[in-house]
């Protein structure tokens, strides 16, 4: 069970750095919950591209005699895996509260997005010579994924294109989204090239901030002050399929077997599925996912997404917040956060109708790590 | 842009050499199964008993995309063109695509290796070039 949730400001928030961020998020979930910090007797850190975080979190909040304490780490797959392992603690009895939490602090005054994630690794050894052939940073690697896309299914820029401006107008009906302003397929299509096919709005955002969830006991949770949030479902899958020779890479993702294997779990039709909150580090990353959970059959994903589906009112609320593309890019943590919020029915204007069971994906690496959770209300666990 | 500056260490000693000798070292093992440079152990059949072997230099083009340099005044944005390319042996090789133009790209077109370095004291970086291998070019 969900019983927690905080989050620090997001976005352009200079000062603090990741612990602290960190620590700031864990104690605003475990107010959340109703809890005091002694409650918690798991921690489980993750840290992002700055890094910073580590075990020493412990130390900041003052937790002592912890039954669980670990740092993890598979990328932007690291949140949904999180929440895994901290709900087979709890039901194992390891132990009875954990906190979750994942923190980044990029950006700084004066320093921009391409500056923050655009570092050149090491000039040494394999991943020297990766970098100096020119795959720096990872536009090039998900253009090129994108492109096997395009070229075998006949996806185009367009159909991208809708994937933004449908989260775009999301964005605007969530108070903390960074991007708020409305934009046209116009508009997606005149924005500069990043990586061709990837236009810059098809990527997403660099954000400071973090985020904590607070997992627990059904029993625990049963007196809580949230309305609690049912983990049915997970699954995980790494394909390792980049800067290998796969036949899959670019075209098929971890999504489509992890998500299949979720609902399983969780013994929910895809059909049952009333919000869907996707790791979208590109719009690419978006439809790609769709069509591996199998919203849409294989390669139909472009056509799917260009045909009013998403966006506020259509059939499928997908990235209800914004996402990363214009809410705020706290890796996999973007899409559980905003998952809690519709499943607990929090998410004022831009509220789904229907919010019993969510399918929240975690996508690291180049398409390299994926995990999958199933969310649910009370109802929808029933 | 054409590569940047990169160094050897321990792992990539011996693929330097090739490189600075203008050959693409692969990892081929017992059963001839070549495997990406980098690899540890065969892609196909697990055998740690892996030997350097020489590519041909000719391969084909898996996906492209066209890097964009950020603006800055007036100037045109710098481009570079990055490719997966699968080599005749069989593993792909992520790089540059050098002097051609990105508009006429198409999967399946012939490539070859070549090397550039981005300092005389830089390591020679193997990059591809739009063509099939010539006779001339081929090295054993």
């Amino acid at each position: 069970m969900i019983a927690g949730l905080g989050l620090t400001a997001v976005g352009k928030v200079y000062g603090p750095t990741p612990a602290q961020f960190a620590a700031e998020a864990v104690r605003r979930a475990v107010a959340d919950a109703g809890l005091r910090l002694a409650d918690v007797d798991g921690l489980l850190t993750s840290s992002g591209v700055t890094g910073g975080i580590s075990v020493d979190l412990q130390r900041d909040l003052g937790l002592t005699d912890l039954r669980m304490l670990s740092h993890l780490q598979s990328y932007g797959a690291t949140a949904a895996t999180m929440i895994q392992v901290a709900s087979l603690a709890v039901t194992s009895g390891t132990a009875s509260v954990v906190a979750c939490v994942f923190a980044d602090s990029p950006l700084g005054p004066g320093r921009g997005a391409g500056a923050a994630y655009g570092t050149r690794r090491a000039p040494a050894g394999w991943w020297g010579l990766l970098g100096a052939s020119g795959l720096v940073g990872a536009n090039p690697p998900y253009a090129l994924a994108a492109r096997r896309h395009m070229t075998r299914f006949g996806t185009t820029t367009e159909q991208l294109g809708h994937v933004a401006v449908a989260q775009r107008a999301w964005a605007a009906l969530n108070p903390v989204a960074q991007q708020r302003e409305a934009i046209t397929l116009a508009d997606h299509q005149a924005s500069r090239w990043i990586a061709e096919p990837l236009r810059l709005l098809d990527c997403c955002l660099v954000s400071n901030g973090g985020v904590a969830v607070i997992v627990t006991t059904a029993e625990r949770a049963a007196g809580l002050q949230q309305p609690a949030v049912h983990v049915l479902g997970w699954a995980q899958s790494h394909p390792g399929h980049y800067l290998r020779r796969h036949p899959d890479f670019g075209l098929v993702t971890g999504a489509a077997t992890a998500g299949p294997a979720a609902l399983a779990m969780a013994g929910v039709a895809l059909a049952d599925v009333d919000v869907v909150e996707l790791y979208d580090c590109y719009t690419f990353t978006v439809l790609v996912s769709l069509e591996d959970y199998g919203f849409c059959a294989k390669g139909e994903g472009g056509p799917f997404v260009a045909s009013g589906v998403l966006g506020p009112g259509g059939k499928l609320p997908l990235n209800t917040g914004g996402g990363q593309l214009s809410g705020y890019y706290l890796w996999g943590m973007t899409p559980v956060a905003e998952a809690i919020v519709q499943v607990r029915g929090q998410g004022g204007e831009r509220q789904a109708d229907r919010h019993d069971i969510a399918l929240v994906s975690g996508n690291g690496g180049v398409l390299d790590h994926h995990a999958t959770l199933v969310l649910a209300s009370a109802a929808g666990a029933s | 842009m054409t590569v940047g500056p990169v160094a050897r260490d321990a792992a990539t000693a011996e693929f330097f050499d090739g490189t600075a000798a203008g050959r693409l070292l692969l990892r081929c093992c017992r059963a001839g199964h070549f495997s990406e440079p980098p690899a540890e152990q065969c892609t196909t059949c697990g055998s740690t008993d892996l030997a350097w072997a020489a590519a041909e230099g000719g391969a084909t083009l898996v996906s492209w995309t066209v890097v964009w340099g950020r603006p800055s005044g007036d100037s045109e944005p710098e481009r570079t063109v990055l490719v997966i390319a699968e080599l005749d042996e069989g593993p792909w090789w992520w790089s540059q695509l050098v002097g051609a133009d990105p508009a006429g790209l198409a999967v399946g077109q012939r490539l070859r290796v070549e090397f550039r370095r981005a300092t005389e004291e830089d390591e020679a970086v193997p990059v591809f070039v739009l063509g099939d291998v010539t006779g001339r070019d081929r090295h054993g």
